[in-house]
């Protein structure tokens, strides 16, 4: 894999990358959305995705996560070739992904929500449900058990015999994330996870990101917010017109004069009052 | 061979009335976005007004009590959608509520006519019909008449897309019915005149299908629903002129294939048609990009 | 027997056979969200290879009909079940791969109309427009029912079947599966991002459901000795669509009182009102006219149906409280240590609309 390599983290990702892709091309009626895209995102640890709007960045976490096909190139998980994979088999690698507008499974409760993530449950299977019935109270309690914990950490315990279409739009946040969690997670893609969300709550989500990094995870987040990824982010990709423009620290590429003419100069400056 | 032209010549009679049902069926799945189940049943009902016009309460000519039909169903459609429809499509967001609204209304609309006009076969008062050679091919008046209303309906509805502001406006909301909205076109507006477009030309085709046929039942129309279906898949989905090329092909396949095989069951050959077309070429002919 | 006697078990036939028959198509529409459009065709699936299956080999019968294998019960009515769910499979492979909803819903009807084509014309399949007819009666060699016993004795072995497979279905929708297929009934698109495949199990739950409408046709066929196209117009779909609305989506209960109210509308009414002379089966069709207005006006005025689905809450699950649990709030501006957080120029920025 060639890589665009322009500082000496990005170098260092191409190395221990957990997810990595490579020409990603996507076109839509003859507009491209991703344009060749190419990055590698390092293993545990927190990437940023950031571009302008319009960059392709929404379009390619769909490619990734196999919600969409890709007209061309490739992507690794590790180095398993996962390109054009469906999104129930890339998801049983481990890579999950959050929605920018949460999709809450609005007919089931909070808990249920959770429940669904729940990876490898023997009660999907009929065979099970009547042959080995205690198997599977087993694992539904253990199941149970783990969501309740993990309500408990996002702060949703209360709510978690609640419709989830129910919620506000900072619980349904949290349920999307937690939720994502749920299913254990080695990468996690993340699309705004801080999107119209006050700044107490973004405070909140960022400290659960670390936590998460904290365990091992591998997080991807597309992000706008600048003054969040400053705070916690260890990598940044830079996407500009549906291709890389450079990866790197973000106090390296501020001084790279592409990344900061794609942005205008504004947003890059704005994050800096810190 | 001799059979093999004849069977082409009602081809395009029953292309004829596929394309005016089909088109009427794609104009309204375009601007609604959901389909009327209840399609067929608009077509008997516009045929028995024809009906009761010429042969049952009045005796009006066939083809003048044709128009007063379609017209009077296409303002019926206005009303079902004002009162039924519409509110439904507001108040669920999930097209299965108001799809099953459709499937109820069909249900409604079919055993009102078996309510007024009994189960019996009816028939129109026609005129004596002459035939006409066209080389090989024959063809009765009334068919002519039929293949003539067609070009006509297919010509204004092309002209009314592509000339006309109206024309411009569906095709608008057919896109993106949220930018029309935004745009200021007066989306209300016009979806009541697609409503009444999309029953004018049922009614129009329910009564040619009652002509073509030479008689009149309550399940006809039901029972031709899945032709219609099947030249709008073939077609392609969500376009007009896919509707009117999956017309011509349908109709021209379930009859020629009558030559050959039992024809009970030519209608049927619209479904294979369609079962190959999803195996194939899912998106049908000319399908509209992103709509499947 | 008298009358009334004869026409209450009728009734209770009826009863639970729709009661099995919603079962069927609610797993496939309401857990999983299949529109299928094409229900009653599988339940004449069941009815006709179950019947034909009892019945012995079509020649000097006078009907033409396919197998004939004089097989008893209840083993016509397990295969005639297995039928329809192969054909379930068939359709699911072709149909529902590929297409969305309305675009499924098109096709499912069409094939429902297909189907009543052929068996309507194409006689040596199970005799055309006759039908079958002459079925022999289940245990007929065992017990020597006469007719006025059968009726009861049939009505409790189907209700015997009705509890068998209301038990069933009970498991399956608690059960971790249950839930999958509501979450792929919500959101297919999520479903798949947590890894459920979303293609195998909708095609699970419409070889489940398919098999309930062969159950429930077989026994229909089994019931009254015959079974003809009339019995089946694909409007017919409707009504059992109807039993779910009214009685209430994804729950038993519902279903049952469901198929209590519209049966009892269908089958009920007609009956007891007089026949209006000279106008034959006018109140079958006012019938028919009001199941539709009925079922807009609960799908208007209680979408959720008479018996609204059941949440299962956290406790069904044996999780103990957690008190100081419920101390934290989400969502709300909890005050953290860093509120010395700058405020933040956002550029106005717009969630990316890209297509999905």
């Amino acid at each position: 894999m060639t890589a665009p390599a322009t500082t000496s983290s990005a170098r260092n990702a191409w190395e221990n990358a957990a997810l990595s892709c490579e020409g990603i091309t996507k076109a839509f009626q003859g507009v491209h959305a991703v344009n060749g895209a190419a990055f590698a995102v390092p293993g545990g640890q927190i990437t940023a995705l950031i571009g302008p709007n319009g960059a392709g960045k929404t379009t390619l976490v769909n490619i990734l996560s196999g919600s969409m096909t890709c007209d061309r190139g490739q992507e690794l998980i590790g180095s398993t070739d996962v390109t054009n994979w469906p999104s129930h088999k890339i998801a049983e690698l481990g890579l999950m992904r959050t929605f920018q507008l949460s999709r809450e499974l609005g007919g089931l409760t909070v808990l249920e929500n959770l429940l669904v993530a729940a990876r490898d449950q023997a009660g999907e299977r009929l065979w099970n449900i009547f042959l080995r019935p205690g198997l599977v109270r087993r694992q539904e309690k253990d199941n149970v058990e783990r969501a309740l914990d993990l309500l408990e950490t996002y702060g949703l315990y209360r709510l978690r015999d609640a419709r989830a279409s129910d919620l506000s739009g900072g619980q349904k946040k949290l349920l999307e994330i937690s939720r994502a969690v749920m299913a254990s997670p080695k990468i996690l893609l993340l699309d705004e996870p801080m999107a119209g969300v006050n700044p107490a709550l973004i405070e909140r989500i960022g400290g659960y990101i670390i936590d998460l990094k904290r365990d091992g995870v591998t997080v991807l987040m597309i992000e706008h917010n600048l003054n969040v990824v400053e705070r916690i982010c260890d990598h940044v990709i830079v996407l500009a017109e549906g291709r890389t423009l450079a990866e790197g620290r973000l106090s390296e590429l501020r001084e790279n004069e592409q990344v900061v003419k794609a942005y205008l100069g504004e947003v890059i400056n704005a994050g800096t009052t810190r | 061979m001799q059979l093999f032209w004849l069977s082409v010549g009602f081809g395009f009679v029953t292309a004829s009335v596929l394309a005016i049902s089909a088109v009427g069926l794609s104009l309204q799945f375009g601007i609604t976005n959901y389909i009327n189940f209840a399609y067929g049943d608009f077509m008997a009902l516009g045929a028995y007004f024809s009906y009761a016009l010429n042969n049952e309460l009045l005796h009006i000519n066939i083809w003048l009590a044709m128009v007063c039909g379609s017209l009077g169903m296409g303002a019926l459609a206005v009303l079902v959608n004002q009162f039924i429809l519409a509110p439904f499509a507001r108040r669920f967001k999930k097209t299965f509520y108001v799809l099953i609204v459709t499937f109820g209304l069909s249900l409604i609309l079919l055993n009102l006519e078996y309510s007024l006009w009994g189960a019996d076969v009816r028939f129109f008062n026609m005129p004596l019909q002459r035939a006409h050679h066209f080389g090989p091919i024959l063809l009765t008046n009334p068919q002519l008449v039929v293949m003539g209303i067609a070009i006509i309906t297919m010509l204004g509805v092309h002209t009314l897309l592509k000339v006309t502001r109206l024309g411009k406006c569906m095709r608008a909301m057919s896109d993106n019915t949220a930018l029309a909205m935004t745009s200021g076109i007066d989306t209300k507006r016009i979806t009541t005149v697609t409503w009444f477009l999309s029953g004018t030309m049922a009614g129009l085709s329910g009564t040619v299908l009652g002509i073509t046929e030479g008689n009149l039942t309550p399940a006809a129309g039901e029972l031709f629903l899945f032709v219609i279906f099947a030249a709008v898949i073939v077609g392609g989905v969500g376009s007009i002129y896919g509707a009117m090329a999956g017309a011509l092909l349908i109709g021209l396949a379930t009859e020629v294939s009558a030559a050959y095989i039992n024809p009970a069951y030519k209608l049927d050959i619209a479904f294979v048609i369609l079962i190959l077309t999803l195996l194939i070429r899912p998106s049908g002919l000319f399908a509209r990009p992103g709509r499947v | 027997m008298s009358g009334t006697w004869y026409y209450i078990f009728t009734l209770i036939f009826f009863l639970f056979d729709y009661f099995i028959l919603a079962m069927g198509l609610n797993i496939q529409y309401g857990e999983t969200g299949i529109l299928n459009f094409a229900y009653i065709g599988f339940v004449a699936i069941g009815a006709y290879v179950t019947g034909a299956l009892s019945l012995p080999k079509s020649a000097g019968t006078g009907q033409y009909y396919i197998l004939g294998f004089s097989m008893p019960f209840p083993f016509n009515l397990l295969i005639g079940g297995l039928t329809a769910s192969a054909f379930a499979v068939v359709v699911a492979l072709i149909a529902l791969r590929r297409l969305r909803t309305d675009y499924l819903a098109m096709v499912l009807i069409s094939l429902s109309l297909v189907l009543y084509d052929v068996c309507n014309n194409y006689v040596p399949l199970f005799n055309g427009a006759d039908g079958l007819y002459n079925v022999p009666e289940p245990f007929a060699g065992v017990l020597h029912l006469n007719t006025n016993s059968f009726i009861p004795f049939f009505a409790g072995v189907t209700g015997v079947v009705a509890l068998i497979m209301w038990f069933v279905m009970s498991r399956i929708m608690r059960s971790p599966a249950g839930r999958t297929f509501r979450a792929i009934r919500d959101d297919d698109v999520v479903a798949a991002a947590l890894g459920k495949n979303v293609f195998r199990q909708q095609l699970k739950s419409m070889i489940i459901g398919s098999f309930y409408a062969g159950i429930g046709g077989g026994l229909i066929i089994q019931f009254s000795g015959s079974f003809n196209p009339t019995a089946w117009l694909p409007g017919e779909t409707f009504v059992v669509f109807a039993v779910i609305l009214v009685g209430g989506v994804g729950n038993n209960i519902g279903l049952l009182v469901g198929a209590l109210v519209v049966e009892t509308l269908l089958v009920h009414l007609p009956a007891f009102l007089p026949a209006i002379p000279g106008h034959p089966g006018l109140i079958e069709y006012f019938d028919a006219v009001l199941i539709g207005v009925l079922l807009m006006a609960m799908l208007w005025f209680r979408p959720q149906g008479i018996v609204p689905e059941r949440t299962r809450k956290a406790g069904a699950f044996g999780a103990g409280e957690r008190l100081g649990a419920e101390a934290t709030v989400a969502g709300e501006e909890a005050v953290t240590g860093d509120e010395a957080v700058a405020p933040l120029t956002r550029s106005a920025v717009q969630p990316e609309v890209t297509g999905q």
